[in-house]
């Protein structure tokens, strides 16, 4: 009858659940830096305004009625709320637990203090882009990495999870071995996440200082796969050069077999986050995920979020592109690698191409060995 | 005070009703979760602390067709389960 659960945040599901489990709340529109590249900011469909706590508080009533399990904290800088204790009260009281993603700069003795007394927070993400303040700093602004620094040691003398995430963009590509030596070696975290800058928001006015060209990206590809296997699982990709690098291998290698087509190869597949999670703009618009802001299905304390995760068109059409074939896409014509594609991000998709049911440009296998990439 | 053999669901546990037949108990204080069928999800919403177990299996017996002899075990181990992960208590005898 019962059957233990091997991952606390839940397998993948193909079914969409009844309710969702977890929700990035973007809390405020405000933040402390200006980072060249941010995904956030400049998002002309955006309205940059803050909610009042009594707005959100409503909202985590909601969510807990549903049984939503996590709330993930977002923004903007989600510390720089001086309310923020009051929220986290309103998330604990209704039976959920809840994660930080942050530039760590505002993270003082008292906030960890208060964040490792409520028992429910499972970790604080906080960026760090580089091993010194001199690469860090590039996109970041000054003084940024020795706060973020300053973060990180402090959730740690307090025993609060820390998850670091390293976005790749140009002026980092040649510091990741140092990266890695630092957060893994020197700082002692037991693992770290990538992704790369992508071509949103504020990086769309500075694309050209930030984003990979494809000499950077084989290089990124190939440090990254490197230290990945020699750090022995400590260093993982859901996006970006590395995320790239292992399923262009696993691509290449079954085109070259004629191996039959991936389970999830073939369609519009990536990604299956809308089965179990949905978003909330910070001035209250509830949307499918913060890389598809413009996608407005409603509210909160104004629509149902029960009757939009069961009924919005707009977030039934994003769960069924699973069913769109790769092969009508002009984009994709004659490719031989469709059977192991999924399409990847309909976020980077929508920010390239202006389509959301449309292949992702940069994710693209075909066209990164066409501009002179190479899988080694 | 002294315990009863009636089992209590920890307040702090959540049920979700996630897909068809499938259902999480998810204690929020701990981040652990169970997974469970729908006799799991009616044992569960049985739990008040005025039913001990017999009369829990009965009830289980009452409401599902074609319930096997084993189910009163099946469910004793599943309480025991969810007791050892802190899911449930007993409860305590009243005044």
């Amino acid at each position: 009858m019962p059957q233990k659960l091997k991952d606390k945040t839940g397998p993948a599901v193909s079914r969409v659940m009844r309710t969702p489990r977890s929700v990035t709340v973007e809390i405020t529109a405000r933040c402390n830096l200006r980072c060249r590249y941010c995904y956030f900011f400049n998002n002309p469909v955006v309205e940059y305004r803050d909610l009042p706590a009594d707005e959100w508080l409503k909202f985590f009533d909601e969510l807990g009625s549903l049984g939503v399990m996590e709330v993930i904290l977002a923004g903007g800088e989600p510390f720089i709320r001086e309310d923020l204790r009051l929220l986290i009260d309103g998330i604990v009281r209704n039976r959920m637990r809840f994660a930080f993603l942050s530039n760590g700069g505002l993270i003082s003795d008292e906030t960890a203090t208060f964040l490792a007394g409520t028992g429910r927070c499972d970790y604080v993400q906080v960026s760090v882009d580089g091993s010194c303040a001199e690469v860090h700093d590039s996109c970041r602004g000054k003084g940024s990495f020795d706060a973020a620094i300053r973060g990180i040691r402090t959730l740690q003398r307090h025993g609060v999870g820390v998850a670091v995430r390293a976005t790749i963009h140009r002026s980092n590509v040649h510091d990741l071995e140092n990266i890695a030596h630092f957060l893994l070696d020197e700082l002692g975290l037991p693992d770290f996440g990538t992704n790369a800058a992508g071509y949103m928001g504020s990086c769309r006015g500075n694309a050209d200082d930030v984003l990979l060209n494809i000499v950077e990206r084989k290089e990124a590809m190939a440090t990254l796969l490197r230290l990945a296997a020699k750090y022995d699982g400590r260093i993982s990709a859901n996006a970006g050069p590395l995320a790239d690098g292992r399923m262009w291998h696993r691509m290449e290698e079954a085109r070259t077999q004629n191996a039959p087509a991936f389970n999830n190869g073939g369609h519009l597949t990536a990604c299956g986050c809308t089965y179990s999670k949905i978003a909330v703009r910070a001035d209250g618009v509830i949307i499918p995920c913060s890389m598809l802001a413009h996608l407005e299905l409603g509210r909160i304390n104004h629509d149902s979020l029960a009757e939009i995760w069961n009924n919005s068109p707009v977030l039934n059409q994003l769960r069924n592109r699973h069913t769109i074939p790769l092969s009508g896409f002009e984009f994709c014509a004659g490719c031989s690698y469709i059977p192991y594609c999924t399409g990847n991000c309909p976020g980077l998709a929508y920010a390239l191409t202006g389509i959301v049911d449309h292949p992702s440009p940069d994710a693209c296998l075909r066209r990164f060995l066409k501009e002179g990439g190479t899988i080694e | 005070m002294n315990q009863t053999d009636r089992p209590i669901a920890n307040s702090i546990v959540v049920l979700r009703e996630e897909f068809d037949d499938w259902a999480v108990l998810f204690n929020s204080d701990t981040a652990d979760a169970v997974g469970t069928n729908p006799v799991g999800v009616a044992v569960w919403k049985l739990m008040n602390g005025k039913r001990s177990i017999e009369d829990i299996v009965s009830q289980i017996r009452k409401s599902f067709g074609d319930v096997p002899e084993a189910v009163s075990k099946e469910i004793c181990t599943f309480v025991n389960t969810l007791a050892d992960n802190g899911f449930v208590g007993l409860a305590l005898e009243s005044k």
